[in-house]
């Protein structure tokens, strides 16, 4: 390493890493994960299906939020790792796992398999890495279709729960989402307050300098390539507890890819809030809009192409510039120690 | 032993030349200037040496080792920084993390130490009080010495200065010429490319005058402005005695 023939003095500036008092951060932070775990037994059923869906979507759309809204890669091909989550669940159900604990194993299959398909994928750029990405996950779909073992293309349901009660397995189900969400958004929060984080921020806003920074590019993004498709991988698992069936055309369905990049695009790309505040937003559309039709899609892409054109920054980035309040900070506030 | 040494570097695009057999060695805490028309491949010598370009031929050795097999991030953790001609921070970040990316990534420093290098790179080219703005909202002159802070973050032996003072006023120009002086006294061998010569001929102790990728004169600044060669390449016609025709 080379020194800088200039002595830096210690401690020229202190740091901080909140915008306001991490105390009321978590007090609010402690109340919702007190009552989102113990919604099953507070809430009525039909509610409890809709946050287990809406527990799922955070998982991928935090995922896919890493990957375009810090790392600058636009992945339309996130559902090949939801998928191989499912279908991951399945094999090890089938081999006699209990299917919560084959969650994380399902997630490391995934993150195993991301590590040559980046050798494959870093070779291209922009529109042709997406486009690539969308091709990966047809083809595993497809592969996978092809196998006996998962019912080929019909699929086949997901087994270990023979010993549990509907509303044991119910809860279960619930429990597994709301917890691999958690996970995921804790993991991501952490993550962006690493060293990595601030890392994948230079790259997203310029590459080359990020370069001539210092920064391995390929690297960096690579790992977070791998992390996301672990993630992707916990959300399909959890996506197979919860049906609890597995089939192609579900699990490898590119609708994953659409509802992860609308509801990251409506919250706020790079932030770690955008993706939570954008799938509160898609859900309370659907649940009120669904009776219209078509309507409630012609609305969804409505809202998409207004918030892209008036609010590039999403609902959430928007707020934030406008009040400088950041729910989960990872940024870096100075004070010079010498005033 | 120089400190940077290139031998016989040539690159071509197509039929374009922007390098040819360029042969120039840098000394510790030296600064050589770089002047030459607009395409006489100024910019893509630093991306040469910075590691974003590969020349077809040629070496180039910096403490000695052959830089050629780093790639541009492993050549600024040796210690080249640079800026770029068109500033490229980080915009979404703020100007502190802008240069907390290089003191963590290129300076390869850790926690107190890196908010430390972070923030004097920062005091060095007077913008410690736009610490905390996002490096998007700031003027042009700020935006270039941001450029020069995150350069000087990386903790650089040699620094490659491509047209740092263009579009500056002169007031501005000699802000930066200050600072740049300041940071060779501090031991930072500089390369700097510029079209505002004025500023060259107060700072670098040697002057390149590079034209369709050649090094066409070599020297003593004032030397080499008023040699016969540069004076035609940027009076035009032949020089017949002290007269341009």
């Amino acid at each position: 390493m080379s020194i800088s023939p200039r002595e830096i003095g210690s401690d020229l500036v202190s740091i901080r890493r909140t915008t306001h008092s991490p105390g009321i951060t978590l007090v609010v932070a402690g109340a919702m994960i007190g009552v989102l775990t113990g919604a099953p037994w507070i809430f009525p059923a039909s509610f409890v299906t809709v946050l287990m869906n809406f527990f799922i979507l955070v998982s991928m759309a935090t995922m896919w939020n890493l990957m375009a809204g810090y790392a600058g890669m636009v992945s339309i091909g996130q559902q090949a790792f939801v998928g191989l989550g499912g279908y991951a669940t399945l094999y090890f159900a089938l081999k006699g796992m209990s299917p919560y604990v084959a969650i994380p194993f399902s997630a490391l299959t995934c993150a195993l398999i991301a590590i040559p398909v980046t050798y494959l994928l870093f070779r291209l750029r922009g529109g042709y890495f997406s486009i690539a990405t969308w091709v990966v996950a047809d083809t595993a779909g497809i592969i996978i279709g092809t196998i006996a073992l998962f019912g080929g293309g019909t699929g086949r349901p997901v087994p270990g729960f023979t010993n549990f009660s509907p509303t044991q397995i119910t809860n279960f189900a619930y429990l597994s989402c709301w917890f691999v969400a958690l996970v995921v958004i804790a993991g991501t929060y952490l993550l962006l307050r690493s060293r990595l984080g601030l890392v994948l921020s230079s790259v997203r806003d310029n590459e080359i300098s990020a370069r001539s920074s210092g920064v391995k590019v390929t690297s960096a993004r690579r790992t977070v390539f791998i992390i996301a498709a672990a993630g992707c991988g916990a959300a399909g698992a959890v996506l197979a507890i919860a049906q609890p069936y597995v089939q192609v055309s579900n699990e490898f369905n590119i609708q994953w890819a659409a509802e992860m990049l609308f509801v990251s695009m409506i919250g706020g790309l790079g932030t770690v809030e955008g993706p939570i505040i954008g799938c509160v937003i898609f859900f309370a559309l659907q649940q009120s809009l669904q009776s219209y039709g078509a309507w409630y899609l012609i609305i969804f892409g409505s809202l998409a192409v207004t918030i892209a054109i008036w609010q590039p920054r999403g609902l959430w980035g928007a707020f934030r510039d406008k009040f400088h309040i950041e729910l989960l900070p990872v940024g870096y506030w100075t004070r010079s120690k010498k005033q | 032993m120089s400190l940077l040494q290139l031998e016989g570097v040539s690159k071509k695009f197509g039929q374009v030349v922007v390098g040819e057999q360029i042969t120039f060695q840098l000394e510790e805490a030296r600064a050589i200037g770089i002047v030459g028309p607009n395409g006489a491949g100024k910019t893509s010598l630093f991306g040469i040496i910075s590691g974003d370009i590969r020349p077809d031929a040629g070496t180039i050795h910096f403490e000695g080792n052959d830089l050629l097999k780093l790639n541009s991030a492993q050549r600024a953790r040796a210690g080249i920084g640079r800026t770029y001609q068109v500033p490229r921070p980080f915009e979404h970040m703020t100007v502190f993390e802008n240069a907390l990316v290089a003191a963590q990534q290129g300076a390869r420093l850790r926690s107190q130490h890196s908010y430390d290098l972070a923030y004097d790179s920062l005091e060095r080219t007077g913008l410690s009080e736009f610490a905390n703005q996002p490096a998007g909202s700031l003027t042009l002159l700020h935006r270039k010495r941001l450029e020069l802070s995150r350069a000087l973050a990386t903790s650089p032996r040699v620094l490659l200065l491509d047209e740092i003072a263009g579009g500056l006023t002169d007031l501005e120009v000699n802000e930066l010429t200050a600072i740049i002086r300041q940071l060779q006294s501090d031991g930072i061998a500089i390369v700097w490319i510029e079209h505002v010569v004025r500023a060259l001929l107060n700072t670098v102790d040697r002057l390149i005058c590079l034209a369709a990728g050649k090094i066409v004169a070599d020297g003593d600044p004032q030397e080499v402005l008023s040699s016969a060669a540069v004076r035609e390449l940027y009076l035009g016609g032949k020089v017949v005695g002290e007269s341009v025709q």
